[in-house]
Parts: C-alpha cells; sequence; structure tokens
C-alpha cells in the first residue's frame, strides 16, 4: 500500500504539484495520468524523497528514506538510460544489488525474465531505448519487491513489448503487489489499469477506477440506423433526447438510455436497422478530464499560402 | 554503512576509468625514478632525491598521482549527474549522508592504498638503479612519505567534493587543474613584484601551496626574488590544505542534502 498525503512542490512562483492525497492499492495496476508538465514525474520523485517538497509518502507506513535495503520493498523505474556508458549491464545491477544484500544469482535472473540475458555483459551505450527501458524495469525488480513505482515503463518498446509489459505487470499485481504506473498510451492504460490517478496542473482531477473514470468524464451515446432517420430524429428531440447525425447519416443519441430509445421506435413505429451503445474510451475521457488543465497547447500549423512561402516553392 | 561502502566499492571497480586513472597515476609517478636511474644512477642519493624518487616527482613538478586520483574521485560524484545515476543509486541507497560518507571512505582508503603501492613501486625501482634508497625509514624522507601520502588523499577529496558541488565533471576538472597550476603559481608570482610583496603572508594559506609542504623534506625553492613565505610546518600546513577539502566537501554536501537529485 503506498499512502500519499498533501504532496506539494512549487519552483519559484510555479505551483508543480499541489497538495495531492492518494493510496495505490496492492492488487491492481494503478495507472498514472495527465498531460505532458502535469507533474507525473515531479510526484514520483516527490514520493521517494528524490525531491524535496511538502507532504508525506509511505510505502506499507515507512518512508521511503527511512527503509534500509530500500530495493527489496520498492522497485522503481524513473527515468529511461540513467546508466553509466561503459558499465554493463549486469554490473550495473550489481552495483545497486550491492547496497542491497541482493545476490548475483538474482541479478542474472531478473535480467534473463526481461530478456537481457543475452546482453547482459554489453555497455548499455549500445543498447536501443526499448532494451534500456527493459534493464530500468530489471532493476525495479531486483529486490522482489512488494511495491512498484514505474514512470513511463512502455517508452521506447515495440507492440511485443508492450503487450509482455502490460502481461508482467498485470500478473505481478495479481501476486498482490502494488503497481503504480505512469504511461501515455491510453489505450495500453485502459487494458491494465484497474484504478486511475489523474493530475492535471500539479493538482487531483480523479482517483478511483477506470470505469468510473470514463463514465464520470464521458457520456454513453446509442448509436441508430434507419431508413426513417429524420422522422426518428424529430421524436427523439421531442423526447428530450440530444441526438446528431453521424458521417455515414447513422443518429448519435445521447442522454437517452438505449431501452428508451427501443422503446420509443416500437411505440412510433419506425423501422430500425440498427440500435447499438457506444461507450467512450479511456482516451476521450482523458481529453475530456484533463482539456482544461493542458499546459502546452500546440498551434494549428500555418498555412504556407497564408505567408507567401508557396511562391518559393 | 556497510551496504554504501559495498556499494561505492563495486561502483568503482566496475568503471573501466577507475583502472586507467589508478594505471596511468602509478606509471606517470613511476616515470620519474626510473628517468633519475637512467639519467643520474651513478650520483650518491641524499634526502632530497629519494623523497623525489619515491613521491615520483610530486614534490617538486606536478603531483601526477594526485592529479590522477582527484579525477576519480570528481567521477565519483560528478559521474552521478552526467550520465544521471545519481537517480538509481538514490532509490538504493536513500540515506544522501551515508552515501557521501560512503564515497569519502572509500576515495580515502582507495587513494592511500593506491599511493602506497606507487611508493612501493617507485623504491624497487630505486632499488634497481641504486641498489637501496637510503633513509626512507628516517626522518625526514618517512615524515613526507606520510606527507605524500596526505596530500594525495586530501588532493581526491578535493576533486570529490568539487564534483559533487558542481554536479558534474567538467567544471571541477577545470577548477582542479586552474587552481593549483594557474591561480595559485600566478599569486606566487605576484609577490615577486616588490610592490605587491604584502602579499607575501597569503602564501602560506594558498591550500594546494601550503599542502606542497607536507611532502618535502627540505624548505620549498621560489626562487631569488621571492620573499619569505612563513610557511607553518609540515603538518599544519597540511591542515590549511584539509580545512580547504573540509569546506569544500562541506558546502558540497550540505547542498547536496538539499537541493533536488
Amino acid at each position: 500500500m503506498i499512502a500519499v498525503k498533501g504532496l506539494h512542490k512549487h519552483y519559484k512562483k510555479t505551483v508543480a504539484v499541489n497538495d495531492l492525497s492518494f493510496e495505490v492499492r496492492p492488487g491492481v495496476v494503478t495507472g498514472f495520468l495527465g498531460p505532458n508538465g502535469s507533474g507525473k514525474s515531479t510526484t514520483m520523485r516527490l514520493m521517494l524523497g528524490l525531491d524535496h517538497g511538502e507532504g508525506e509518502t509511505t510505502f506499507d507506513g515507512e518512508r521511503f528514506t527511512d527503509i534500509r535495503r530500500p530495493m527489496n520493498k520498492v522497485g522503481t523505474l524513473l527515468e529511461a538510460k540513467p546508466f553509466h556508458p561503459t558499465r554493463s549491464a549486469r554490473n550495473h545491477l550489481k552495483m545497486l544489488a550491492a547496497a542491497n544484500g541482493i545476490t548475483d544469482a538474482r541479478i542474472d535472473e531478473v535480467l534473463e525474465t526481461v530478456g537481457l540475458g543475452a546482453v547482459k555483459r554489453k555497455q548499455p551505450k549500445s543498447y536501443s531505448l526499448g532494451m534500456a527501458q527493459r534493464l530500468g524495469l530489471a532493476q525495479a525488480l531486483l529486490g522482489d519487491p512488494p511495491v512498484l513505482l514505474l514512470d513511463e515503463p512502455t517508452n521506447g518498446l515495440d507492440p511485443h513489448g508492450i503487450h509482455w509489459m502490460r502481461d508482467l505487470l498485470k500478473k505481478l499485481a495479481a501476486e498482490g503487489r502494488t503497481v503504480f504506473v505512469s504511461s501515455h498510451l491510453l489505450s495500453e492504460m485502459q487494458l491494465m489499469a484497474d484504478e486511475l490517478v489523474v493530475i492535471g496542473r500539479g493538482q487531483m482531477i480523479f482517483n478511483g477506477d477506470v470505469d468510473d473514470f470514463v463514465r464520470e468524464f464521458t457520456q454513453s451515446t446509442v448509436i441508430v440506423r434507419s431508413p426513417a432517420a429524420d422522422a426518428f430524429l424529430s421524436a427523439l428531440e421531442a423526447e428530450g433526447a440530444t441526438v446528431a447525425k453521424g458521417d455515414d447519416g447513422e443518429l448519435v443519441v445521447s442522454n437517452m438510455a438505449i431501452g428508451a430509445v427501443g422503446h420509443l421506435a416500437f411505440t412510433e413505429g419506425i423501422e430500425l436497422a440498427e440500435l447499438s451503445s457506444r461507450s467512450a474510451s479511456l482516451e476521450e475521457a482523458f481529453m475530456s478530464a484533463t482539456g482544461a488543465a493542458e499546459q502546452f497547447v500546440a498551434r494549428e500549423p500555418v498555412l504556407a499560402t497564408t505567408t507567401g512561402g508557396a511562391q518559393h516553392a | 554503512m556497510l551496504d554504501a561502502l559495498r556499494f561505492e566499492w563495486t561502483r568503482l571497480r566496475t568503471l573501466r576509468s577507475t583502472y586507467w586513472m589508478v594505471g596511468s597515476g602509478l606509471v606517470a609517478s613511476a616515470a620519474i625514478p626510473l628517468t633519475l636511474g637512467i639519467a643520474a644512477g651513478e650520483e650518491p642519493l641524499n634526502a632530497d632525491s629519494v623523497n623525489l624518487g619515491l613521491n615520483g616527482g610530486a614534490s617538486f613538478v606536478i603531483p601526477f598521482l594526485a592529479v590522477f586520483m582527484a579525477v576519480i574521485g570528481i567521477f565519483a560524484t560528478g559521474h552521478e549527474y552526467r550520465h544521471g545515476t545519481i537517480q538509481p543509486t538514490l532509490t538504493a541507497l536513500p540515506q544522501r549522508s551515508r552515501l557521501i560518507l560512503a564515497k569519502i571512505l572509500t576515495m580515502t582508503a582507495l587513494t592511500a592504498a593506491v599511493t602506497l603501492v606507487s611508493i612501493a613501486i617507485n623504491a624497487t625501482l630505486m632499488l634497481a638503479f641504486w641498489g637501496g634508497a637510503p633513509g626512507l625509514f628516517d626522518d625526514p624522507v618517512r615524515s613526507a612519505l606520510l606527507g605524500y601520502v596526505a596530500y594525495n588523499v586530501i588532493y581526491t577529496l578535493v576533486g570529490l567534493g568539487l564534483g559533487l558541488l558542481f554536479r558534474g565533471v567538467p567544471s571541477a576538472l577545470v577548477v582542479i587543474f586552474l587552481m593549483p597550476l594557474i591561480i595559485e603559481t600566478l599569486f606566487v608570482g605576484l609577490t615577486m613584484v616588490p610592490a605587491l610583496d604584502w602579499l607575501a603572508p597569503v602564501v602560506r594559506f594558498l591550500p594546494f601551496t601550503a599542502g606542497s609542504e607536507l611532502m618535502l623534506t627540505s624548505a620549498a625553492e621560489f626562487g631569488p626574488a621571492a620573499p619569505d613565505y612563513g610557511f607553518f610546518d609540515r603538518w599544519a600546513s597540511g591542515g590549511v590544505f584539509a580545512v580547504f577539502a573540509a569546506l569544500i566537501i562541506g558546502v558540497a554536501w550540505t547542498q547536496f542534502n538539499r537541493r533536488d537529485a
């Protein structure tokens, strides 16, 4: 169990993390979401005492900096490629293991687990980003810890690697471990996470179940296809539903349950070709929840013709 | 604390640069008695020449071994930031003061051991050329050699402190070379200008110049134009150098505990 209470961090006038409190339960994967610059990495660093700020984080009741041999209790992966370029992967883990009473046999075991057994004596400077992430995960798993804290572990992984990471994290959570993982891959998070902590501009936006998050920040809609779509549209609006027409002529109905839509079609004598419900994705919920909290907003590209650039073509 | 020492020792011995620096320092230091032996192997030895041969020219020209060990000291802290390993280091060993203490103790032990090995290598070379090293176990050579060990350790710790203070390698390297070789040499030179001779009493407080007093078997020669600098005795001068190292490490240590990693 991770308990975070009142985490706060500011840089001069900028508040990076604002009074964050939440709990991460064992036995489930808890996703940590937020737009770029929302304070996810800073929060994780504050939790581990790498950055100084206000508030307290305990891991099964202990502050990280008070834990003797912490790799046996909390496994972490924070940055890509935090390795000395000429120290072999095995020696990198050996160095960290030396501070935590971990055996050489365990080092070889985790390197095999993450698929780096064949290259364990190579220098990390020759590693791809995906291989470096695997080494980072090996580092996190080194002490076989009951708590895992992973910042963007799927960065740089290929689709097979992402699939493997998802299965591994779900398996680790199923073993009763506490898994707290941030990711920008929302489709992956939807498949992997059971619970969510969502922040924006350093503030808590949502903490709870993934399904609750999607429900709270999006609307489920009903899709209707009918030869008498126009007539049915009027009937639906008369009953208070909000209706939009899709690209293929289908009606997208919100503010009315699928059963009520079907019943209305029956009572109005309207033939239906399709009646289905459509749930919003985690991505849609995320966009809806964090849109106002986005810190770095890209502008629409300026067309060359408006600047006269096309004349040079 | 034992875990922290194990960590630091493993960190040191799994870096190729450690072996290169130690090897280079030993070779550079051994080159002095070798050169002396080839060029002047027939001439009799006195305390100054025995000392010079054993400390690899440290008391006369450049303290080769100290410089190479100081670079390892800079790497001990500077590399953590240069390569971003400070983050895994602090998640493996989050007690910051324990980590710094382990780095200081490990570098002190390594530097002292390497210096003793260097003295042994140089003594062997002198034995080969002159058939012995007269006065090796008697003062003033004995005290000068103990001072040489202390000098190298303090020099290394200055490097470690600078690497931690600047949180990187290049700035620390610039300071560790610039300060003794240019700034202090320039300052000593200025005292020889008659209009600036009032600067002379400050020279005994210049850390690297004062530290050099640790390794001497006779008074340092600065040339005929040099005023009397009134240096403290060997160990008090070493104290000046040690206070300088302690100040650098103290500031760096305090900053390390306060700053974000």
